[in-house]
């Protein structure tokens, strides 16, 4: 971690310069806990002069203030110059260990602010106040917005699933990215996927509707249905019990595959994991693929899928390799 | 109260009335040469924050009064100051007329006036902003995503912080009752 002098301990003296800096140690206080070295430092400057105090409690202030400046914006407010929708778990292997904290208990969630987060490899599960209950997948944030007459929840980022308690009078609302799914007594999944938002119910029925569902109308989504508000277009898709099934067992901590391609299953299970199994022959990647496995756990799925097509995983830093053994018939 | 909690208190019932504080200000330390505005801001920020909030009835009141009390002192211990100075700080009943004419801001118009000066934020200043409070991003996938280092993001941050405290430094456009009284005490004054 890089230490403070860069951007803090340059130039003392007006208020101006003094507002730099308490801007600069209230995003670092606020990221994570400081330091021993970066209290000492911060305090050292702290004493130096009062007004020091107050222009580090006016940016902290102001910082955490923002939150619930944002938490009003229903999520289709944003003016992203480069909205985040791929998946950087694809792309990027991190050194940090994850954490599977599938079903660990419910979690205390700011409620204040409302806001819940996770890293990847970690679902969350979120006993709400009216007896809902949110359940959040890997690197996916939320925000919980209840008033007398709505609740409303703003996805912003990632995939959750919702186990909605009946109550006609203040209907369940989950809004994302321009698309409003509203429920009264449900269980669904709604998601931010590379082709749009996705919705799938599990039990009831939900209405869709919003700018982004392509329809002044409410269009209505049932079990075992999908709905998605695609770019190129809205569509709906019905899936059956099995496939929904599948889509949602991440929520009990499973990844399942059921006739999956392996390069496909592969990415599901790098979701969760920084350990990444990586299929470089193409064929390969295209065989069809069936097994149930613990979210995270990449070595397990290599060590199955190798097993199943005669192949080997072989190391290499953070990836697992599937290759197919050298004497082995190919295609 | 535990401290996320003071600084919301803070945030709530101190913060929208530094623009306020600021105007009133800046009629009045013209004429000393030993404290600008933001100082006595800053001296005002602290003062408040060590005191009790839980004995503190009105914020805006103790802002004003504690604000007032800050430039008295620069005043006692400046050899010379402009007389009409003087005049105006001993008129406590200016204080009261400012603290009656607050109007709070809808939280739609929050909203509206950051989106405004998220406008004026550099662009991948503008970017890690919104990747960190609407997106909720950690720092390290801000990063990642930026394809930039941490400690980059951190200093895009921070500006982005120092910028959006400065756009709330000033009342915006839709805080029309406050200055209209303003003007017409300016008048009598």
């Amino acid at each position: 971690m890089p230490r403070m002098e860069d951007s803090v301990s340059a130039g003392f003296g007006n208020g101006v310069d003094i507002d730099t800096q308490a801007a600069a140690w209230a995003v670092r206080s606020a990221e994570r806990p400081l330091d021993s070295a970066e209290q000492q430092q911060l305090d050292a400057w702290l004493e130096a002069d009062s007004r020091h105090l107050g222009a580090y409690v006016r940016a902290q202030a102001l910082w955490l203030d923002i939150d619930r400046v944002v938490a009003l914006d229903g999520g289709t407010q944003r003016d992203c110059p480069t909205p985040v929708r791929e998946h950087p778990w694809r792309r990027y292997a991190m050194a940090a260990s994850v954490a599977l904290a599938a079903f660990a208990g419910t979690v205390a969630y700011d409620h204040l602010v409302g806001r819940v987060s996770t890293e990847r490899g970690e679902v969350r599960r979120i006993a709400l106040e009216d007896g809902s209950i949110l359940t959040l997948n890997g690197d996916s944030a939320v925000q919980v917005r209840y008033e007398d007459d709505i609740r409303r929840i703003i996805l912003r980022r990632g995939e959750a699933s919702f186990e909605v308690a009946h109550n006609k009078q203040r209907p369940f609302v989950v809004s994302a990215e321009g698309l409003d799914v509203r429920a009264v007594g449900t269980e669904f999944v709604v998601g931010i996927e590379d082709s749009g938002v996705a919705v799938t119910v599990e039990e009831g029925i939900v209405a869709v509707g919003g700018k982004a569902s392509g329809s002044a109308q409410p269009r209505y989504i049932r079990r075992n249905e999908q709905f998605v508000a695609a770019a190129t277009g809205p569509r709906k898709a019905v899936l059956d019990t099995a496939d929904v099934e599948r889509r949602i067992a991440w929520r009990n901590g499973l990844l399942v595959f059921d006739g999956q391609q392996l390069g496909a299953a592969a990415a599901e299970v790098n979701r969760y994991s920084d350990l990444r199994v990586v299929i470089e022959d193409p064929t390969l990647a295209r065989a069809e693929f069936m097994g149930v496995f613990k979210l995270g756990d990449a070595q397990a799925f290599a060590g199955a899928a190798a097993q199943a097509f005669n192949g080997e995983v072989v190391r290499r830093g953070d990836e697992l390799v599937l290759v197919r053994q050298q004497n082995s018939p190919s295609h | 109260m535990d401290r996320q909690a003071q600084l919301r208190w803070f945030a709530r019932e101190v913060l929208p009335h530094e623009p306020d504080l600021r105007k009133w200000l800046g009629g009045r330390v013209r004429g000393l040469s030993s404290c600008d505005v933001d100082e006595v801001v800053q001296e005002a920020y602290a003062r408040l924050w060590i005191a009790e909030a839980d004995a503190i009835r009105s914020a805006r009141a103790y802002l004003f009064v504690t604000a007032r009390h800050i430039v008295g002192e620069h005043v006692r211990r400046s050899r010379i100051v402009a007389i009409d100075l003087v005049a105006d700080l001993d008129a406590l009943n200016i204080i009261d007329e400012e603290i009656s004419v607050h109007r709070r801001l809808s939280g739609q118009e929050e909203l509206a006036r950051l989106h405004e000066i998220l406008q004026t934020l550099p662009p991948k200043c503008r970017q890690a902003f919104e990747l960190k409070k609407f997106q909720d991003f950690s720092q390290r996938r801000i990063a990642e995503h930026m394809g930039i280092a941490e400690s980059t993001v951190e200093k895009h941050l921070a500006k982005a912080l120092r910028l959006v405290s400065d756009g709330m430094k000033q009342a915006p456009a839709g805080a029309q009752d406050g200055r209209q009284r303003e003007r017409r005490f300016w008048k009598w004054g």
